[in-house]
């Protein structure tokens, strides 16, 4: 169908170029495949940075350092895997239009959109099921947070433009194993999407100057099966599988579950929720996992605010210098 | 109760800069470029004097997937814009065109090879709040790219086609060698992501296009007659750069005039400001985008000319607007250059 809202592309339709070397036997391709070379309790590094566009009432940028390095994918043009690079804006509080009904407390909107080259294969240009899903998600997150009470009547909209997502796996199983292959069921890139988007969401949400109970941190962990025990189909043993923070689904053959969460760490709260996959006696644990994972970004969080009200406001950091020597780097590592 | 001791005096009523831009924003821009003592110079309230224009930030090759991408900063409007190149088999077009007489003019347009979609409802300004269409803006800056992009040959044909020469099938007639044919073609998708807008959104999201376009890489592609399917190869050695034919740089202006629409048919006073900010916008009625390429000689080549609303602008200040944008197009096109040296 066509929109006749955009400028469609050419009649007969397009399709995405299909690469000679994807052709080849599995075995080969299988040799390119990225391995984490991360510990499994490190995060990939987090930039944010708050403030990036002035006609909002706040926003933010974050982005996930690509967990292999740039050398790797010098000499092809098919990308190793994908980095997380989110915008997010805030609009509000402002008075609701004289049409609405009547709400005691901050009416509270969420949008996320994927760019049309936010992944591998090319996305629409009208929300999907799973960007609406990712918005529902993301309001109950941040519904727990603001202090809604203080704006009768009002309305805050939560904007975030994905410019580049996380996979759900590893490109080669796509081209290769169809649906039931290795990797088959997708969802995993979903959950480092939502984490992301309640961290950014959150220090967006801190720059428009709305009053929160305290500040909101998301954070992924997964299961992950050995890949030896994969092929046996037996997962009995607990050596098999291993609890990583921060999992990038396409270093990891076969994710088990994964959980994320929306944390507040000085109340010790959760807004949000959501496991997928079949964590068993396990569930505990990776949800524990997943709040250490929360934790470690919301140091990240912590220091861009910090950073931008020192901007904002010209307040000297005085009880430590060594953190401010941190801040200027905007570049903070985190590890667990 | 007695009054406390110290008499204050009347509070005198006078407000901070912006709240003096939000309440009346025309005498506010009027009090800049027209300031009461003589020798002030006329200073925008962004601080530009009025044929200043921005100066832009360009960063390429930040997105992962796709063929070329491009991140343009120009003041506080920001533009994403991501290439994608795409495959239409040459089977798949409904109707072929038969004559192959000069075709490579239209072909592109007529193909649809260039796609170009703009998207203002990503949260960036409090105007354009994300709603299911694009909005009349969107729509318009698309076209507006579209058409510029078929009219400025900036893409040669020759970069999008993939050729096929089928072998030599009949040893008895050595003389007839097959005839190369067109087995498909490369679209090419422009999505052009607003980030943040404060004012001029043509110019940011045309300098995008351009840096974004000069970035794109294009895989070697060819025909396998065996699997009767277009194969890629994804070796950056083998693919190639796609050739941008010319550097068009627009350039806005926005004309102000005070005052109601009755008092500016009897007063002539005008002000020309280049690379309206969203603050300026508003106020103007009256706008100049001027596309130029200077590439070719020294000589500007107009590629475009667009006004809309008003009548102030005459020969002379169409002049120095010419003369203006000249000016930016070296500007610009150098801060073009300097990223891709990079």
């Amino acid at each position: 169908m066509t929109d006749r809202r955009r400028i469609n592309g050419p009649r007969g339709g397009t399709n995405p170029p299909i690469f000679a070397s994807s052709l080849t036997s599995p075995s080969t391709l299988q040799a390119t495949r990225p391995t984490r070379t991360r510990q499994p309790d490190e995060l990939r590094k987090i930039y944010l940075k708050t403030g990036l566009a002035p006609s909002a009432s706040g926003s933010a940028y974050l982005e996930l350092t690509p967990s292999s390095p740039a050398s790797h994918q010098a000499n092809s043009l098919i990308p190793v895997s994908s980095s997380l690079k989110l915008t997010c804006t805030v609009h509000g509080p402002r008075p609701l239009p004289r049409s609405a009904p009547f709400t005691p407390h901050l009416l509270l909107t969420t949008h996320v959109k994927f760019a049309p080259f936010a992944a591998r294969q090319r996305r629409g240009y009208t929300r999907d099921a799973s960007e609406r899903d990712l918005g529902v998600h993301l309001e109950t997150a941040l519904r727990g947070v603001i202090i809604g009470e203080r704006w009768p009547k009002s309305g805050v909209e939560v904007i975030i433009t994905v410019l580049e997502g996380e996979e759900d796996r590893w490109w080669g199983d796509e081209v290769g194993a169809g649906s039931n292959g290795v990797g088959a069921g997708g969802g995993w890139g979903m959950m480092n999407v939502l984490a992301g988007c309640i961290t950014v969401a959150s220090a967006a949400i801190v720059d428009a100057g709305i009053d929160c109970v305290d500040m909101v941190a998301g954070g992924v962990a997964a299961i992950v099966g050995n890949s030896n025990a994969r092929r046996k189909r037996q997962l009995e043993t607990a050596e098999d599988r291993q609890t990583v923070l921060d999992p990038c689904p396409s270093e990891h053959e076969n994710l088990e579950a994964a959980c994320v969460v929306g944390y507040l760490q000085n109340r010790d709260e959760i807004t949000e929720l959501w496991v997928t996959g079949n964590a068993g006696t396990a569930t505990e644990d990776l949800i524990d996992r997943a709040i250490d994972a929360a934790n470690a970004a919301r140091g990240v969080l912590v220091e861009a605010i910090k950073e931008a009200a020192q901007s904002k406001f010209g307040i000297k950091d005085a009880d430590n210098g060594e953190k401010k020597s941190t801040a200027a780097t905007q570049d903070v590592e985190m590890a667990g | 109760m007695s009054a406390p001791a110290t008499v204050t005096t009347a509070p005198v009523l006078s407000f901070p800069p912006p709240i003096f831009a939000k309440l009346s924003p025309s005498p506010f821009l009027l009090a800049h470029l027209k300031p009461s003592a003589s020798n002030t110079p006329a200073i925008r309230p962004n601080g530009r004097v009025p044929s200043e224009h921005r100066t832009p930030t360009i960063n390429t090759n930040s997105l992962t997937h796709g063929s070329g991408s491009a991140v343009v900063r120009v003041g506080d409007t920001a533009v994403v814009c991501g290439v994608r190149g795409e495959l239409l088999l040459a089977s798949n077009i409904p109707h072929p065109r038969r004559d192959n007489a000069d075709r490579s003019d239209t072909e592109i347009s007529d193909l649809g090879l260039l796609v170009p979609n703009l998207e203002l409802s990503t949260g960036c300004s409090p105007a354009h709040l994300p709603s299911n269409a694009p909005g009349t803006l969107a729509q318009s800056l698309s076209q507006r790219v579209l058409s510029l992009l078929q009219k400025s040959d900036l893409v040669s044909l020759q970069d999008l086609e993939i050729l096929y020469r089928p072998p030599v099938t009949d040893p008895d007639m050595p003389d007839e060698t097959p005839e190369t044919v067109v087995k498909a073609y490369l679209g090419l998708y422009i999505d052009i992501l607003f980030i943040s807008l404060d004012g001029n959104p043509f110019d940011a999201a045309w300098l995008a296009v351009v840096a974004a376009l000069r970035d794109t890489r294009l895989p070697q592609a060819w025909w396998d007659a065996d699997r009767e399917m277009i194969l890629c190869s994804d070796s950056v050695r083998e693919s190639r750069k796609l050739s941008t034919r010319c550097t068009p740089i627009a350039s806005t202006f926005a004309i102000y005039m005070p005052g109601t629409v009755q008092q500016r048919r009897s007063s002539q006073e005008s002000w020309m400001l280049a690379d309206p900010d969203g603050f300026e916008e508003e106020l103007c009625d009256e706008t100049v985008t001027i596309v130029l390429d200077c590439s070719k000689g020294n000589t500007s080549g107009i590629l475009k000319v667009e006004k809309n609303g008003g009548g102030t602008v005459g020969r002379a200040l169409m002049r120095r607007m010419l003369s203006e944008a000249e000016r930016k197009w070296h500007d610009w096109s150098s801060a073009l250059e300097v990223t891709d040296a990079v």
